[in-house]
């Protein structure tokens, strides 16, 4: 089961200060737990100041990978690090507050580019506060 | 021999009037008997004349009525189908949304919202923010008369998706009737931008587009041996 699990791991790539994990296949409810202590993990061990979750393939987010995906960006933000959703479908928005998870203080956006531009601008205000 | 000349006629007559009976049943309606003689026979003869006078005249009614029906029921589908027709052009028109600055959308909202009207407003909105990448739409309701709870919540939800994809949105032009309303039936608005008039609202989006456009430059031009840290 273990080992199962293991070949699926989804892939979180670090680039500079952020980490990007970009989901690509169906989400299941294992996975997620995997990848959200993985993410956790990984932001422990790299330092990492943002991370970018992509789930623009995602066609269908239940309420558990909703809620899922709302505590990760608690938990990061306590471990000081910021989470930025990207590229959610409309559909997938529209599922998520029709479930009355409306994903209060998690960042989202557009795309990708947009992401890094946000995390970017928040990493760039922490640096002014220093100096 | 006068018997059997009588029997000859009368099985000529009797031939003829199933001949007459057998037209009618193939639809000759003009078919009549018309017998000249005056005996025991002509009485039956008048009467089946009779009979398909009347026959005539009933399947002359039928068929009226039936073209009248058929005449009123091709009026109705007509009607529905304009109505329908109606309907698709109205929902269509209903939700344009526009890019109309720099990253910024619009969607103007003029009528009477029902739900299934805010729903299609709604998709419409978001499909076209991923569509454009625009952060900014501007929800502008000042044609609005009135809404209700579920349609406020609706217009709640639209501006709680866009915020879900990435986008900031904007509710502008709430009129006072509006703005009574949704406060009466405690509805909190308070985690929305609401902006006076559409001219606020574009104002609001230029000068966040203006700021985010600030710092990317800052970004691009600053030297990358600083952001490593």
């Amino acid at each position: 089961m273990n080992t199962e699990l293991h070949e699926k791991r989804i892939p979180i790539i670090k680039i500079g200060n952020f980490l990007i994990v970009s989901i690509q296949v169906d989400m299941h409810d294992k996975l997620a737990i995997q990848l959200q202590s993985q993410i956790l993990e990984e932001i422990e061990k790299t330092g990492a100041k943002g991370v970018l979750i992509d789930i623009s393939v995602l066609e269908m987010v239940d309420s558990f990978i909703g809620r899922m995906l709302s505590g990760m960006a608690s938990m990061a933000s306590i471990m000081d690090a910021a989470v930025v959703i990207v590229g959610m479908q409309p559909a997938v928005a529209i599922t998520l507050v029709e479930l009355g998870l409306e994903m209060p203080g998690v960042d989202t956006a557009l795309n990708m580019e947009k992401g890094m531009e946000m995390l970017e601008r928040r990493i760039k205000d922490e640096d002014y506060e220093l100096y | 021999m006068s018997e059997t000349y009588n029997i000859e006629k009368v099985k000529e007559r009797i031939s003829h009037i199933e001949d007459i009976l057998a037209s009618v049943a193939a639809g000759d309606m003009d078919a009549r008997v018309n017998s000249e003689t005056e005996d025991d026979l002509s009485g039956i003869e008048a009467a089946i004349d009779l009979l398909i006078d009347d026959l005539t005249d009933e399947l002359k009614q039928r068929e009226k009525m039936q073209k009248e029906v058929e005449d009123k029921l091709i009026k109705i589908q007509e009607q529905q189908k304009t109505i329908f027709q109606q309907q698709a052009d109205l929902m269509e028109l209903s939700s344009p949304v526009s890019k109309v600055w720099d990253n910024t959308l619009i969607l103007p909202v003029i009528g009477t919202l029902d739900s299934q009207r805010t729903q299609i407003m709604m998709e419409n909105l978001l499909e076209k923010i991923v569509e454009t990448g625009c952060t900014i739409s501007i929800l502008d309701i000042t044609g609005v008369p009135t809404v209700d709870t579920q349609v406020a919540n609706h217009l709640l939800k639209t501006v709680t998706s866009a915020r879900l994809l990435g986008a900031e949105c904007i509710i502008s032009g709430i009129s006072p009737a509006i703005a009574q309303t949704i406060v009466h039936l405690g509805i909190d608005l308070s985690s929305i931008k609401t902006k006076a008039t559409l001219q606020d609202a574009m104002i609001y989006a230029m000068k966040q587009n203006k700021l985010s456009e600030n710092v990317k430059l800052q970004t691009l031009f600053t030297n990358p041996d600083e952001n490593e840290d």
